[in-house]
């Protein structure tokens, strides 16, 4: 049986589809769960908070979707084990709602995304790569060793920030599963569009089964969004991006 | 208060206008003192249709129903002029929005739902919130047709940004950020747009607004109330009626004056992208219970005129009366006066015409399952009236009648005749060597780092290009943005915008054209085959003979190049009074917008060079024509006539690439625009780069310079054209393909060394790149 994957709809998410669409076409039975049905979440294996402005980034992007009923659900799924995803606004949620990197309590974030250096929300494409031991996060566990993850960093609030005590907590705790790389692979701190401390664009959880990636991979996720580096010749086919979705999927079937 | 309440033919019993007993002098003073553009004749007019005075309510109803902005009443006889059916045409420009044919997808036929409008007025006052409200308005015009809307896009013209020019600097950064804000967080792509900056548009910045959406033909739903609606429920939907934008339409439609724009601020609307996002999922959700049930329904957005605007339209458009009770209205503060909640443009907010059977089910869907309560403060969709057989347009307000009118009277037809007065276009064509001057060089730098042709990645790296994971070219990447909209099909569309403000300041009527050849040959160039155009028609006042002389030339351009083209306009806008107090007005300013069927994704060609060894073909002929270049701009050539196109070479050059684009022989294509070849090959070479991949060069023929028409004008004129990159081993094909089509021209080959080599000049495609890059950083940091 297929993993039953929720992709969770605040008022104001906007990534929905795309995220739902990725995640069928990687292999999973993703479905919307929108707030107004968030008893319904306890069926599901494992969530996925896609991007947008969920409560319109009041007060910090993801602070008020952090505390909605849906996290409930969410956070008690992160501590029996099941997966999480959350990618871009979703990212900042899970981070607001300290389950990445849950190095403090619930809903007691210690470090946060934040506005970008350069004062305003920049759409740009990015690559990632992996800078942790494949084992340290189970969602991210199926990439091939160095491999370069096309995405697109599209956000206002994407600058990892946290206390310097934190920062390098998090650093030595090998909590940053992506950084932003150039051409070469090469991972440095300015490779990062919006600043983000130490080059972070995803951090996980101790345990490793939570992911909070702010880049999105799954806008550049099929051939037809990447016509230049198309895979094969099935412009409809997965690609690109979309190795993430798998690698989650992957996890998702492996348990 | 002259009217009995016992006199059952009586007038509304709100304080009204005396018309009847002022003179002309006392009538104008009166309507000025109330806010009211509208003109002494109208007024009369009215007041002797309705064979009394009319209230305070009808007034400010008729002033936003005859402004220019909803009536189109100096422009409507002349848009009689363009082509708007044709093939692809499945709605003209009746509606909310126009729909093409995009193609076929498992049996079903799909639609491409296309708005373009403008915003102007508000874009100046206030820029952020002008912009923003822009977008929010095209979006529900789209989505009102039962439409997913999947893409905006934004020509821009702002003024001179020099630095020492702070008010038009900030007015260009309030008008991006405003797009943004909206853009970005209702996650619509915003995936093309132009932008050009220019002294002439320091008082009147122009913000071109184009919406597209995706329907399924067969479920399209019409800004009308259906055949069988007499007793239709009206409900209104979204954000709670407040005091902003009462005025707008009106206020849109006279000339800005700088002392007032300061008291205009009120007329501007408050945009809240976030409410709309939620009311677009919901209608989304809506959608699909009208379709499974069957239901015939009307859905229209509210923009000018509000409630009365939209409600007079939605129901005469059908045949229908109305009658509505503002008590109803979900408002945000208590006692608005009647007239504020009637015509107030309050956004985010649409309005239902439903059988009585549905409503409670549709009321559910905003209300309960998407919250509209909590999401705004007292946003909701509520019943405000019904559809009436009889044919009056009734408002109730505290249980009295506060308008009534014949609805065909305040919706119809008015018109003005104008006089015009023909522009005259220069004809100079100068002597090539009067252009050599200064070193091609400095000259090619110069040219790569003009406003109007540098890159715009400093500007719209601040929209999202991208969300809704469909995006194939993003903004900025191509000469159009192209989307492939259907999960699970291979059809795909590109989306252009043409217009050139350099051109319509000497040549209104070429401008207009050339607005339709850029538009087609932009879309060409990414392999999208036009299929329907949109116009935005932006110039100075109707009233000053000379510049309505330009509206008439350009509608005359639009309605040429579209014949010859084989093309329909299927939505449009008219924007006047774009002129300051002082009777400046901004250059003619038509702006066309492209939409392209590609039927199979995979076929998109994209920019950046692909292979080192490849041939460079160039499609167009060049001309001796300057006018209204980037060069001539430069060297203050300022009366050098405006190229001419010949409609039928150019259009078989279209035919030509499209059926090389389908056999998979262009590695990459760019159009030819502003600053000519030389900058089109350089883009070419900068988008590896872009690409990750290592910079490929280009070598010229030495001939390409020296064509009968002359060296400056063959590297930098801007007559259009397109260039091709075809792999060594397809050439032959290629060029069998092109038969006798004589205007394809082998014009060089890629190289691996990353130069652009001409004669003997060889750029380091590195040093053009750093000219071309940063000059809009500055402005966007």
């Amino acid at each position: 049986m297929k993993a039953r994957v929720a992709v969770l709809v605040f008022p104001g998410t906007n990534s929905e589809e795309e995220t739902r669409d990725l995640l069928i076409d990687c292999g999973a039975d993703a479905r919307i769960v929108h707030w107004s049905e968030a008893a319904s979440l306890v069926y599901y294996d494992a969530f996925v908070l896609p991007g947008g402005f969920a409560y319109e980034d009041r007060i910090r992007a993801g602070a008020i979707a952090a505390h909605d009923a849906m996290l409930d659900a969410v956070i008690e799924g992160a501590q029996a084990g099941k997966y999480i995803m959350g990618i871009c606004n979703g990212a900042q949620i899970l981070l607001e709602a300290g389950l990445a990197p849950g190095t403090g309590d619930i809903r007691r974030p210690t470090a946060a995304f934040t506005h970008n250096a350069q004062g305003h929300f920049i759409c740009e494409r990015v690559l990632l790569r992996r800078t942790v031991a494949a084992t340290r996060c189970a969602i991210a566990a199926a990439l091939p060793e160095n491999l370069l993850i096309p995405a697109w960093a599209a956000h206002g609030e994407g600058r990892l920030a946290a206390v310097p005590s934190h920062l390098e907590e998090i650093e030595n705790g090998d909590f940053i599963v992506f950084r932003y790389a150039d051409v070469t692979g090469a991972t440095d701190a300015h490779f990062a569009p919006q600043g983000s401390a130490l080059g972070a664009a995803a951090l996980t959880n101790r345990e490793g089964n939570v992911l909070a990636i702010m880049p999105h991979p799954e806008r550049d996720a099929w051939n037809f969004n990447h016509l230049d580096r198309s895979e094969g010749n099935d412009p409809l086919a997965p690609s690109g991006g979309s190795v993430l979705f798998k690698s989650f999927v992957t996890a998702l079937e492996r348990r | 208060m002259r009217n009995s309440s016992s006199n059952c033919r009586r007038g509304p019993s709100l304080p009204d206008l005396a018309v009847a007993e002022l003179d002309d002098e006392a009538l104008r003073a009166r309507a000025d003192s109330l806010g009211l553009a509208l003109r002494v004749d109208e007024l009369r007019s009215i007041a002797e249709r309705l064979g009394r005075a009319p209230s305070l309510v009808e007034l400010y109803a008729f002033d936003a129903q005859w402004s220019e902005h909803c009536s189109y009443k100096s422009s409507r006889a002349l848009l009689g002029r363009l082509p708007t059916s044709g093939p692809d045409v499945v709605l003209g420009p009746a509606e909310d929005a126009g729909i093409l044919h995009l193609g076929e997808h498992e049996g079903e036929r799909y639609g491409i739902v296309i708005a373009h409008e403008s915003h102007n007025h508000p874009s100046q006052v206030v820029p952020f919130e002008g912009a923003a409200t822009g977008i929010g308005g095209i979006v529900r015009d789209v989505l009102c047709m039962g439409a997913e809307v999947v893409a905006v896009a934004d020509p821009l013209r702002f003024g001179n940004v020099d630095p020492a020019n702070e008010h038009q600097r900030a007015v260009a950064r309030g008008v991006v950020d405003g797009i943004a804000a909206y853009g970005n967080a209702i996650g619509v792509p915003n995936i093309a747009g132009d932008c050009y900056f220019d002294r002439d548009f320091d008082d009147n910045v122009l913000v071109n607004v184009v919406a597209l959406g995706l329907v399924k033909e067969s479920e399209v739903i019409h800004s009308r109330v259906p055949r069988h609606g007499a007793d239709f429920v009206l409900l209104l939907v979204g954000k709670a009626t407040d005091a902003s934008g009462f005025g707008g339409a009106s206020f849109s439609s006279v000339a800005l004056d700088a002392q007032e724009a300061q008291s205009n601020k009120g007329a501007v609307q408050v945009p809240d992208p976030f409410l709309k996002n939620v009311i677009m999922r919901a209608s989304y959700r809506v959608f699909s219970v009208l379709r499974e049930r069957g239901v015939e329904v009307g859905f229209k957005d509210l923009g000018a005129g509000g409630i009365m605007g939209c409600s007079a339209e939605l129901c005469s458009a059908g045949g229908f009366g109305a009658e509505i009770d503002l008590d109803t209205v979900n408002v945000a503060v208590d006692r608005l006066l009647p007239e504020v909640i009637a015509v107030g443009e309050t956004q985010e907010r649409l309005l239902w015409a439903l059988p009585e059977e549905i409503v409670d089910e549709v009321e559910r869907i905003y209300n309960e399952e998407f919250s509209l309560p909590q999401v705004a403060q007292n946003a909701r969709a509520v019943r405000i009236g019904r559809a009436t057989a009889e044919q009056k347009y009734r408002l109730r307000h505290r249980g009295e009648l506060v308008m009534d009118v014949p609805i065909d009277f305040l919706t119809g037809t008015v018109r003005d005749t104008l006089p015009a007065e023909a522009p005259v276009p220069p004809t100079m064509r100068r002597e090539r060597e009067i252009l050599c001057e200064g070193t091609l060089d400095d000259l090619f730098h110069e040219i790569l780092a003009h406003r109007d042709v540098c890159s715009r990645a400093p500007l719209y790296r601040h929209y999202d290009a991208v969300v809704r994971g469909r995006t194939v070219i993003p903004r900025g990447e191509a000469d159009a943005g192209v989307l492939a909209p259907i999960r699970g099909s291979r059809l795909a569309f590109a989306l252009s915008v043409g217009g050139n403000p350099r051109i319509g300041r000497i040549d209104p009527q070429r401008a207009a054209e050339l607005a339709v050849y850029e538009s087609a040959r932009k879309v060409v160039a990414v392999g999208g085959e036009p299929i329907g155009l949109t116009d935005c028609l932006n110039y100075g006042s109707p009233r000053d003979p000379r510049q309505y002389g330009e509206l008439v030339a350009g509608v005359d351009g639009l309605a040429r190049a579209a014949r010859g083209f084989g093309l329909a306009y299927v939505s449009g806008n008219v924007s006047l009074y774009n002129a300051a107090a002082n009777g400046h007005a901004i250059p003619a300013s038509p702006i066309v917008a492209c939409v392209g069927r590609l039927a199979d994704v995979s076929r998109c060609v994209t920019p950046p060079l692909k292979e080192v060894g490849s041939h460079l073909y160039l499609i167009g002929e060049t001309q001796r024509a300057l006018g209204g270049s980037v060069l001539a701009s430069i060297l203050g050539l300022a009366d050098e006539a405006a190229p001419e196109i010949d409609m039928e070479r150019v259009v078989s050059e279209h035919r030509f690439i499209l059926a090389a684009a389908r056999e998979g022989l262009l590695q990459s294509a760019r159009a030819i625009s502003n600053g000519g070849l030389l900058v089109t090959l350089a883009e070419m070479s900068f988008g590896c780069v872009a690409a990750r991949r290592a910079p490929i060069g280009i070598e010229l023929d030495g001939s390409v310079g020296w064509s009968s028409v002359g060296r400056n004008e063959s590297l930098f004129g801007e007559w259009g054209g397109i260039v091709v990159e075809v792999a060594r081993g397809d050439t032959e094909r290629f060029e069998a393909l092109a038969e006798s089509l004589e205007s394809v021209r082998e014009i060089g080959t890629t190289t691996a060394e990353p130069l652009l080599a001409f004669e003997d000049e060889a750029w380091e495609i590195a040093d053009l790149q750093r000219s071309w890059s940063r000059p809009l950083e500055e402005l966007f940091p």
